[in-house]
């Protein structure tokens, strides 16, 4: 379903969808971030890239699994506790972003679906919104089976067309909520499609950047797992945890138990983020850790990303949002990396 | 001024002399403006080495570092490593050199000066220069910054893209080093404590809905702390493993240590992280401003420390990193030290 919509109207037909929990871009101090919506006015679609992904939607950095306590009788209570049924709508999600969750799910999913992501992924409708200008300068989804007007993993796709949006239904989600919209909408017409071309392909000439021959990376780094290179990649390194947790396609997590009181006996059972940055991520409790510095921990993000995800999934586990480069407080750059990953030896 | 090559040659000099392990400085980024830690080895690439206002990072961090694996090598190369500092950075040294984390000889101290300007705040930067992108940024007559963008030269009076930290800066030369580049420039801040009056100011319980609200913020990454020389703590309370395991450690042990703090990024665990910060560096942070710049949520934690550094002076006229041979904060003791807080 091919729509276009008025920018005026916006808000008018995010006023429709009051059965749902908004979710959009919102700025605190100097940075975006997802956030839910009380007044469909407030949504300014006109940002650049949050600094979370809308992954902190889905997978959120904290989770409650259960309660546990000791009931009056001395026996212990376990009381599961499950996202609530609140079907969403985030709205500004940016096509890397939307394909990033298109990895998560095949990590969620599988052999054994994980029921407190899907219970909030498919709760979720994403409406996405083209970047006719790259959010970051260093945006490279071009490289990475991605690109700024991508559909992947979107349920709606809008494109902003200057004082108008195209809006593209992808899914029967996506249609419902265009259907609860419905006189807000216009019928699109050859000069609409004519300025959605023009602009999704200019936008593809403004990504500066691209990891180059990136087919040949995947076997190079098979090759590389001993190699002294990853030393010298890391001696800045400082060992944070933004690249990854900035991350829309990094999904590791920690199980932990927080106990409220421990006479008589109360507290939860919580998933939170973790990440292989971090040095006890790899902790034995025997004191042993098999990867014990940062240059085995720096290995371990790109090879990640970019052999074992793909031995697996067929994908890269980048979307290339730029964000980890963006980001690295000591200018730690993915491209860069796998650049010189390419050309080892050579 | 610093001449860039004068630095370049006194570093291929003490590398060719075989007594430096490596040298740890700056050197332009392949990509956008800002400069990157260097790690040199060999005296021709000591061509590398830059130094501009886009040299922000604290390099002493890396001392830390350089302490670490040389723990570990079985026949440790005991040279000193060689680092280029600037005035903040090399407060850094002095502490460090005076809790005896680093000895004086373990490291070759090449101090260069901020010219009475200082380093670029990237953000205030990319504000003044409205969506253009700037290719390099160099130090230009007296409290002036020259942009290059697009080809086109700008000049832009420093004040108005210093860094924070720069504006309330009390060393732009460095306090100690074995060689220095560039002119002492004196530039005393009107007001070094400036950016907390504005908080100061504030009642108690706005106080407290500023912070909660910064604090909310934070996602526990720990860049804050990774990126802070001072943070050099093998085991860090708020980590989940933060006692020591050995192979004898048994089950029951590891069952019974206390968990100081959740994983949880909530406002009490986040409070819990910050004030431990906070408190862990009274009298020892330097104002370097890094765990701020570092935060990619923009939370001012710089702020906590420098409320800290006013304490000091202002209750034990302590000023942290200027002198080696004293005691720090901490390890020192005066009869007439005020104990009216103490209750
Ligand atoms: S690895 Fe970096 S560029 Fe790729 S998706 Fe993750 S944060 Fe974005
Ligand atoms: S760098 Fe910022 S987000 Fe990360 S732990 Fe520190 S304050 Fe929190
Ligand atoms: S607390 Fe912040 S300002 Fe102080 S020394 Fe550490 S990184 Fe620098």
């Amino acid at each position: 379903m091919q729509k276009i919509l008025r920018k005026k109207s916006f808000p008018q037909w995010v006023k429709k969808l009051e059965s749902y929990k908004i979710y959009a871009p919102a700025k605190n101090g100097d940075v975006w971030n997802y956030e839910a919506v009380n007044h469909s006015e407030d949504i300014d679609l006109d940002y650049l890239n949050s600094v979370l992904s809308p992954k902190k939607i889905i997978f959120p950095q904290r989770e409650i699994f259960l309660e546990f306590s000791t009931s009056n009788d001395g026996n212990p209570e376990i009381n599961e506790v499950l996202p609530e049924e609140n079907p969403s709508v985030i709205f500004g999600v940016r096509p890397c972003d939307a394909k990033a969750l298109t990895l998560t799910d095949s990590v969620f999913g599988g052999d054994f679906d994980d029921l407190y992501y899907w219970r909030r992924r498919d709760q979720a409708i994403l409406v996405g919104l083209a970047c006719h200008n790259p959010p970051s300068p260093n945006c490279f989804c071009l490289s990475v089976n991605g690109s700024p007007h991508s559909k992947e993993g979107l349920d709606i796709l809008m494109t902003d067309l200057g004082d108008r949006y195209y809006v593209e239904s992808l899914t029967e989600k996506g249609n419902k909520l265009l259907n609860l919209g419905n006189k807000f909408f216009e019928e699109p017409k050859a000069k609409d499609k004519k300025d959605l071309e023009k602009i999704n392909l200019a936008s593809e000439k403004k990504i500066k950047r691209r990891i180059k021959e990136i087919k040949k990376i995947p076997p190079q780094l098979k090759e590389m797992f001993d190699s002294p290179f990853w030393d010298e990649e890391a001696m800045s390194c400082i060992r944070c945890g933004i690249c990854t947790y900035l991350c829309p396609t990094c999904h590791c997590f920690d199980i932990s138990d927080e106990v409220l009181s421990s006479s008589p006996i109360e507290g939860k059972r919580v998933r939170t983020w973790d990440t292989c940055q971090f040095p006890d991520f790899t902790m034995h409790s025997s004191g042993h850790n098999p990867r014990p510095d940062k240059a085995s921990r720096l290995r371990q993000r790109i090879l990640h990303k970019f052999q074992y995800f793909v031995e697996r999934y067929k994908n890269y586990q980048c979307t290339g949002c730029g964000r980890c480069i963006s980001k690295c407080p000591v200018g730690i750059d993915i491209i860069e990396v796998l650049d010189k990953v390419r050309d080892y030896g050579t | 001024m610093v001449n860039l090559e004068d630095l370049k040659k006194e570093a291929k000099r003490i590398l060719e002399e075989g007594k430096i392990k490596y040298i740890i400085g700056y050197e332009r980024s392949p990509n956008g403006m800002m400069s990157m830690p260097a790690f040199i080895k060999n005296p021709e690439d000591a061509e590398r080495l830059t130094w501009d206002p886009s040299c922000v990072y604290n390099l002493t961090r890396f001392l830390v570092d350089e302490k670490r694996r040389k723990a570990k090598e079985k026949k440790p190369d005991t040279r000193p490593v060689a680092i280029v500092v600037k005035g903040c950075d090399s407060r850094a040294v002095v502490v460090l050199l005076q809790e005896k984390f680093i000895n004086r000889e373990d490291v070759y101290i090449l101090g260069v000066s901020c010219e009475g300007a200082g380093v670029v705040d990237e953000k205030k930067l990319t504000e003044k220069l409205k969506g253009k992108k700037a290719d390099k940024i160099e130090f230009s007559e007296k409290d002036h910054f020259l942009i290059t963008s697009d080809g086109e030269k700008i000049k832009i009076p420093a004040q108005e893209i210093l860094a924070e930290r720069c504006l309330e800066c009390r060393a732009n030369f460095p306090v100690i080093y074995d060689e220095v580049l560039g002119e002492k420039v004196e530039r005393r801040p009107e007001d070094p404590f400036k950016s907390i009056e504005r908080i100061e100011s504030l009642s108690k319980e706005e106080r407290w809905a500023f912070w909660k609200e910064q604090l909310d913020k934070c996602i526990r990454c720990y860049a804050c702390r990774s990126v802070c020389p001072m943070c050099y703590c093998d085991e860090c309370v708020v980590d989940t493993i933060s006692f020591a395991v050995a192979a004898d450690t048994t089950a029951e042990e590891k069952a019974q240590k206390i968990k100081w703090i959740e994983r949880s990024p909530d406002s009490s665990e986040n409070f819990v992280y910050h004030l431990v910060r906070a408190i862990h560096l009274a009298g020892r942070c330097i104002d370097c401003g890094e765990c701020e710049r570092a935060c990619p949520l923009d939370i001012p934690v710089r702020l906590l420390n420098k409320k800290l550094e006013k304490e000091a002076k202002e209750l034990f006229d302590y000023e942290v990193g200027f002198d080696p041979e004293k005691p720090s904060l901490a390890s020192s003791f005066k009869d007439d030290d005020p104990e009216d807080f103490i209750r």
